[in-house]
């Protein structure tokens, strides 16, 4: 369960500093009348998430980013990334990126699965932190909102997508290039190298589906191994330029194919330059 | 300068409406309609600008003399039908003419009285279905709960909704349905005020919703707003407030105690069989796990309404 905004802000008080604790303060968020927004976001939780990453973040993936020019700086768009791991943990590590190498920081909105919010604790943590459930009134409420949209179109399938397929991208969703094209916003190619090999699994219960879960997936190890992260951004794609119709099946499909392929090169930059898992 | 029939007008909301009306110098009456005596001191005040009928909205001969022999009389043009029914607990027959057939029946005589021009119905966001592998904010087009399993306050208001809404388009009316979100206050049947009534308030484990909480005075501007306006259809009223449940129970000084939720419905019964609360959990269930908050862009375009008075936390 969140903390209570007074702890939530004491503890991550320690953990931030003074600058980030500052510029948290300051995020620019909608606030609905009781330091929440309409989602359930509040910064404080989020500052502390990003307090406690901050480890996760610096030591133990060591993360590497790139092209982060390429992040608006205002207005709605939609970063798409490619999706893997057992847990999201590039998801949180794309967050983290942003908020640092934005000024001032904009928040990510992560669009997660339908069933999170029907997960106890995960869908209230996840709500404090920013994520909201996919489904298309959020998604069109946050673009509407002008709001940075963080999406994984391979949604659950990337993250149980196992050893053998990584770094292939599963069925590539169609619905971000969709509202790309409705709101005229852009799309900022995203892909996360080394989370594919960060949490290898060892096999999954297909059968299981508490809380509307997919699946269960078994991990290999008992948590992450130290692999070192690339977060990659791409320059931004201008769909609405290049296709006309939000309603015209094919030319949706094109445009998300178009996100794809822009994904898929910068996965292949990212693996081609890397020294190796763990350098 | 318009003339209004407010029924339900001994609720508080009633009462703060039948107070807005005759503040505006555009109204130039107001018929006051409720189950009991009046209980208004506004005739000394308000003169010939107020009226009040004590009449039983259930019975179908009262409301057509209502109708035809003081409204017509009287000219009024615009009907506010703001009477449901508000313990949850009650439940049959008598309480469903209330809610639904007394409603049906006000707009037909409505439809073919001589005077009235426009029907005004306030619903609430409890007719919504609450699913959460859908928008968080809910928006007029969104899924009713049609659930037949659903508890007949939650039926009684989706059908009257539904018996409104059919007509727009149709009636020679100008229709307006308002759907507000949970007027926070005493004696008009808010679930979640009952619920606060308690020092300690039980809310299922891992789970802490948003809330949308409409005020009293937001509630009754949006009615007044409806009322005066030309505008028809469905609006949702969203209100000033929307915040997690803990933070709702925080704020009004209770003690809430996480449980898991199959524990809270039988103890909720429990207490209302011991101290004959209202709240019912299988009422509130899914709002106890689930986000909904009502997206109000469509009365802030059409009528006006921006929610603007929050709702008063209790202090200290």
């Amino acid at each position: 369960m969140p903390l209570r905004p007074s702890r939530s802000r004491l503890l991550s008080d320690v953990l931030l500093t003074r600058a980030e604790r500052q510029a948290l303060r300051n995020l620019d968020f909608r606030d609905a009348g009781h330091g929440f927004d309409v989602f359930g976001f509040e910064p404080d939780s989020l500052a502390l998430a990003i307090g406690l990453g901050r480890f996760w973040y610096e030591r133990y993936f060591r993360v590497e980013s790139q092209g982060s020019e390429h992040l608006p700086r205002r207005g709605a768009a939609i970063l798409a990334a490619n999706h893997s791991g057992l847990l999201p943990i590039d998801g949180a590590m794309i967050v983290m990126d942003t908020v640092r190498h934005t000024a001032p920081p904009r928040v990510p909105r992560v669009i997660g699965d339908v069933f999170i919010p029907l997960m106890p604790w995960v869908g209230t943590v996840f709500s404090r932190v920013g994520v909201v459930a996919g489904s298309p009134g959020n998604f069109r409420h946050l673009l509407e909102a002008g709001e940075l949209v963080l999406v994984f179109p391979e949604g659950a399938p990337g993250i149980g997508k196992g050893w053998k397929k990584r770094y292939q991208l599963q069925d590539w969703r169609v619905g971000h290039a969709e509202l790309a094209l409705r709101y005229r916003v852009p799309v900022v190619p995203v892909a996360v190298v080394g989370a594919e090999e960060a949490w290898p699994e060892l096999g999954r219960i297909d059968a299981f589906h508490a809380f509307g879960a997919p699946f269960l997936p078994i991990p290999a190890t008992p948590m992450p191994l130290p692999v070192r992260l690339h977060v990659r951004y791409g320059a931004p794609i201008a769909l609405a330029d290049r296709f006309d119709d939000p309603d015209d099946p094919s030319a949706v499909r094109e445009a998300a194919r178009t996100v794809r392929a822009a994904v898929e090169e910068l996965i292949a930059q990212g693996l081609a330059q890397r020294k190796g898992l763990f350098l | 300068m318009t003339r209004v029939l407010v029924t339900g007008a001994t609720t508080p909301i009633g009462r703060a409406l039948v107070h807005a009306l005759l503040a505006e110098p555009t109204t130039e009456l107001v018929l006051a309609v409720g189950a009991e005596p009046d209980p208004m001191p506004f005739g000394a005040r308000a003169g010939a600008r107020y009226g009040y009928r004590q009449v039983d909205l259930t019975r179908a001969r009262e409301l057509h003399d209502l109708l035809f022999a003081d409204a017509r009389e009287l000219g009024v043009e615009v009907l506010v039908h703001n009477a449901l029914h508000r313990r949850a607990r009650d439940e049959g027959p008598r309480v469903h003419a209330l809610n639904v057939e007394c409603t049906r029946e006000l707009l037909a005589l409505s439809e073919r009285h001589p005077t009235v021009r426009r029907f005004v119905f306030r619903s609430a966001s409890a007719v919504y279905h609450l699913d959460p592998r859908r928008s968080t904010l809910l928006s007029e087009d969104d899924p009713l709960e049609l659930s037949p399993d659903a508890p007949q306050k939650v039926r009684d208001r989706v059908e009257a909704d539904l018996t409104v809404c059919t007509r727009m388009g149709m009636s020679r009316l100008g229709i307006v349905v308002l759907r507000c979100a949970e007027i926070l206050t005493a004696d008009i049947g808010s679930q979640l005020w009952d619920y606060l009534s308690s020092r300690v308030c039980l809310r299922p484990l891992g789970f802490d919703p948003m809330l949308d909480l409409l005020s009293l005075e937001d509630a009754t501007r949006a009615l007044a707003l409806a009322t005066r306006s030309s505008e028809s259809g469905v609006f949702n009223v969203p209100g000033a407030d929307v915040l997690p449940l803990s933070r709702a129970i925080q704020r009004w000084h209770r003690v809430g105690v996480p449980l898991p939720g199959p524990l809270l419905s039988p103890l909720y019964r429990l207490r209302a069989s011991a101290f004959g609360m209202d709240f019912r959990y299988d009422l509130n269930h899914r709002r106890f796990h689930f986000s909904a908050v009502l997206v109000g862009r469509r009365a802030r375009e059409k009528l006006g309404y921006v929610p603007s008075h929050p709702i008063r936390w209790p202090s200290g």
